[in-house]
């Protein structure tokens, strides 16, 4: 059930549509950060220019304390290569279906991929919801909407940091999308035994330095879904396998 | 001179304040730290051929990733990282709200609601 595209601007303006109902997520999240950059300690020029030019919250919280500390220079940048190494999969994850599209804008949906909309496309994409056409354009149009509300957000965050009350959990708002957005699909057993494995290895593994738990479990995870599904796939089939 | 008016404005001290210049470059640091990650294998890419069982194995990506991210997010607590697997927990409280709404309703914008209103009612009466 593809939805017929005519043009890219509906294919943009579709992707648009799509993250709407989740950007509660993206502002809340992106105000959270813009709040923690200042109280951690930058002045509101570079906070700004921190969250234009970096844009990936769990590397900025993570680099803080270490700036503010006087960490050195290569600490504070393989603490962001690590904490974002989950981005390394994604990418992967994403390649095949921009593999046709010019470098530049290859590079450019790469930059403004986040953990939202990477995970909102691929499940678009695996129940068909993607349009068959200008899926590029789609994409961009769910970042384009994913960043401008963060940013807002961010940057309202820093601008009135003193206002922002820190002790309500708004930044819980970011982790329910998430959950909203994985629920659903923990239906299929792989994606279940996945998702089980990765989070105890989280858990198990959350004092490894540079964040390096989350990957560790990440990594389990797929791991353990893609043998769950090889072992379903090998043993009499219960539905049509749909490859 | 950045960070030594952030510590004069907020009394924050720095063991070793970061000047002006150095704070841009490991700014501009973490921002390539960012782009690599994330255009990796969209800019190198192309020329891949990567094996069906690979392809496979990343079909499940996003759910075991969120599951590592989302998870110690809820379980874990306070500046040690307690685990918390008490029912009372305000975040695993909010977490079934928004998992039970999604069973009715695939409204993500209802999901959220009713998960922050079971968080935020749990941690003020519980």
């Amino acid at each position: 059930m593809t939805p017929p595209v005519i043009d890219r601007r509906a294919a943009f303006r579709g992707g648009q549509r799509a993250i709407i109902p989740s950007l509660f997520g993206a502002g809340a999240w992106g105000m959270v950060s813009g709040v923690a950059m200042v109280k951690g300690g930058l002045t509101v020029p570079w906070a700004i220019m921190m969250s234009l030019l970096v844009y990936a919250g769990s590397a900025q919280l993570a680099a803080l304390p270490l700036i503010v500390a006087g960490a050195p220079l290569w600490v504070i940048v393989a603490t962001g290569l690590v904490t974002n190494l989950r981005f390394v999969i994604y990418s992967a994850a994403l390649r095949p279906y921009f593999a046709d599209q010019s470098l530049r804008k290859r590079a450019a949906l790469g930059f403004f991929m986040t953990d939202f909309t990477f995970a909102l496309f691929m499940r678009s994409a695996q129940e068909g919801k993607l349009p068959g056409q200008h899926r590029d354009a789609w994409f961009a149009g769910v970042c384009t909407n994913n960043w401008l509300t963060w940013q807002v957000f961010a940057l309202t965050g820093i601008v009135a940091a003193t206002y922002v009350p820190t002790d309500w959990g708004l930044e819980f708002t970011g982790t329910l999308a998430l959950v909203a957005l994985v629920g659903p699909s923990l239906i299929t057993r792989p994606a279940l035994a996945g998702a089980v494995l990765a989070a105890v290895v989280a858990l198990l593994a959350h004092e490894l330095p540079f964040k390096l738990g989350l990957f560790a479990g990440a990594i389990a995870g797929i791991v353990a879904a893609t043998l769950t599904d090889a072992w379903r796939q090998r043993s009499p089939p219960a539905s049509a396998a749909s490859a | 001179m950045a960070a030594a008016f952030a510590t004069r404005i907020r009394g924050i001290r720095m063991n070793d304040p970061v000047s002006g210049i150095a704070l841009g470059v490991v700014i501009v640091g973490l921002a390539l730290s960012t782009f690599v990650t994330r255009t990796s294998f969209l800019i190198a890419g192309a020329r891949l051929r990567l094996s069906h069982r690979v392809e496979v194995a990343l079909r499940y990506a996003p759910v075991c990733t969120l599951a590592a991210i989302i998870v110690p997010d809820i379980l874990l607590h306070g500046p040690n990282a307690t685990l918390d697997l008490s029912p009372l927990n305000p975040r695993l409280i909010g977490a079934l709200a928004t998992g039970l709404w999604l069973c009715w309703s695939r409204n993500i914008f209802g999901c959220l609601a009713a998960g922050m209103a079971a968080y935020s009612l749990a941690r003020l009466y519980l």
